[in-house]
């Protein structure tokens, strides 16, 4: 790697005022996994790196709001996420998603901040996280801020944050906490990056879904949500986790019509578009199980 | 372009130590070039091998992805440090008795790797021992010998 400035601000404020919106060699770090990789590859060279890691504990608290929301902290490291009982009871697809999620060393330091605004599309916690409806709370030089999670990744490694812009943490809604589960499918080896990941939540009453939320990523540029299966699942009945013939077949359509899949080293896209087919009825029917 | 240098504290195997270093610099570079403990190694580079394992404030990192410059003021372990007035440990002995290696490039990472779950969890299962070192490759391909010393050394420690 080549030399740069390595800045390291105590409060949010002072981060705020090192990060230069016009200077795409300045950006913040956290735990740093992804970003040394591209500074190793060169993709990356920067000039000046804004550390926060010394921002405190606050911006790495998981904890419940008023509203009882569950709040994940920018700097949170997803070992933290896994250990968490209150991860475990409001947001348990999240907690059964992460020992799957890279590995323990990266788990120690990755944070969920990182992880939404690196936006590479093979990781997993953006898909889930958009399937659960979280905000992505943003503080900038203006102020404070929220964007939906698949709002705020807008393409392969793109997000609409700005290059002064902080994501200080996620906010995952007490109400969108139904059945949940997230399957991922890798081709290579069990540990590689995923070809395919696939998030339902599924808000249910006495054998009826009532609203669906349906997430594809890996293949895709970006986590995106099929508003077609969503719509085929609205309404559905189902018993024990099995649902009817025509809806499950509606879904599917949805899935291989509606998404644009991706081809790269991990599959072509006709191959991820069939798997999507397969694993999108598995997650609903593991969704359903609970 | 001129590299400002700065000077990081830190604990390492015990020993209070300090080194100058620049901001580019990894923590295993400082490890291995200014205090020469060469049992963490670069392989993949990428932290996908875990042959550059260290602990950090008591948890395992990448050393090849951890800037040196986030160790200031921490506790840095190696794997020189299981060993105690020349004995080895209970899992060290362990990978020894069952073979767990061929080259040995890659046992230093999984030593340190399997200490931290064995602290953790003392009686892990096999799932648990194969999750805790999926993120750790030997080419080798010594995996059953490295899953049976841990469940040695764990019916040993116990």
């Amino acid at each position: 790697m080549i030399p740069f400035e390595l800045l390291e601000p105590r409060t949010l404020p002072e981060a705020l005022g090192m990060l230069a919106d016009d200077d795409t060699a300045v950006r913040p770090i956290g735990g740093g996994t992804a970003l040394m990789l591209m500074m190793k590859a060169s993709v990356f060279v920067p000039r000046r790196l804004v550390s926060l890691r010394g921002l405190g504990e606050a911006l790495g608290r998981i904890e419940l709001d008023a509203e009882g929301a569950l709040c994940l902290g920018g700097t949170a490291t997803l070992a933290a996420l896994e250990a968490s009982d209150l991860v475990r009871a409001h947001a348990p697809v999240i907690t059964r998603a992460l020992p799957h999620l890279s590995n323990v060393r990266v788990r120690h330091v990755a944070t969920v901040g990182g992880a939404l605004a690196h936006a590479d599309p093979h990781m997993d916690l953006p898909t889930i996280l958009a399937a659960l409806d979280a905000r992505v709370r943003i503080a900038g030089p203006a102020g404070h801020r929220t964007l939906p999670v698949d709002e705020l990744i807008t393409g392969y490694y793109e997000t609409a944050l700005a290059r002064n812009e902080i994501i200080t943490g996620v906010t995952i809604p007490a109400a969108s906490a139904g059945k949940a589960a997230y399957i991922k499918c890798t081709t290579r080896a069990a540990d590689d990056w995923p070809a395919l990941g696939v998030a339902v939540n599924l808000a249910c009453s006495a054998g009826r879904i009532d609203a669906a939320r349906v997430v594809i990523g890996a293949a895709t540029d970006k986590p995106t949500r099929v508003s077609g299966a969503e719509a085929a699942l609205r309404g559905a009945t189902f018993s024990g986790s099995t649902l009817d013939h025509a809806v499950t077949e509606a879904v599917r359509d949805a899935v291989a019509r509606e998404v644009a899949y991706t081809s790269d080293a991990q599959g072509s896209a006709a191959y991820k578009r069939q798997l999507a087919r397969v694993h999108i009825v598995r997650t609903l029917t593991a969704a359903l199980e609970g | 372009m001129s590299v400002a240098t700065r000077t990081i504290h830190f604990t390492l195997n015990g020993a209070p130590v300090s080194a100058t270093i620049a901001p580019h610099h990894t923590l295993l570079e400082v490890v291995r070039d200014t205090f020469g403990l060469n049992g963490a190694r670069e392989s993949c580079g990428q932290g996908l091998c875990g042959c550059c394992t260290l602990m950090v404030n008591g948890q395992s990192v990448s050393g090849c992805l951890t800037l040196a410059a986030f160790a200031d003021g921490a506790t840095v372990t190696t794997v020189e440090n299981l060993a105690v007035d020349g004995k080895l440990s209970p899992l060290q002995a362990a990978f020894i008795e069952c073979g767990a290696f061929q080259c040995g490039f890659c046992t230093s990472g999984f030593l340190l790797m399997a200490t931290e779950l064995l602290e953790s969890n003392p009686r892990p299962t096999e799932g648990e021992i194969r999750n805790h070192l999926s993120g750790n490759l030997c080419r080798c391909a010594t995996y059953p010998e490295v899953v049976r010393a841990v469940q040695l050394a764990a019916e040993r420690m116990a």
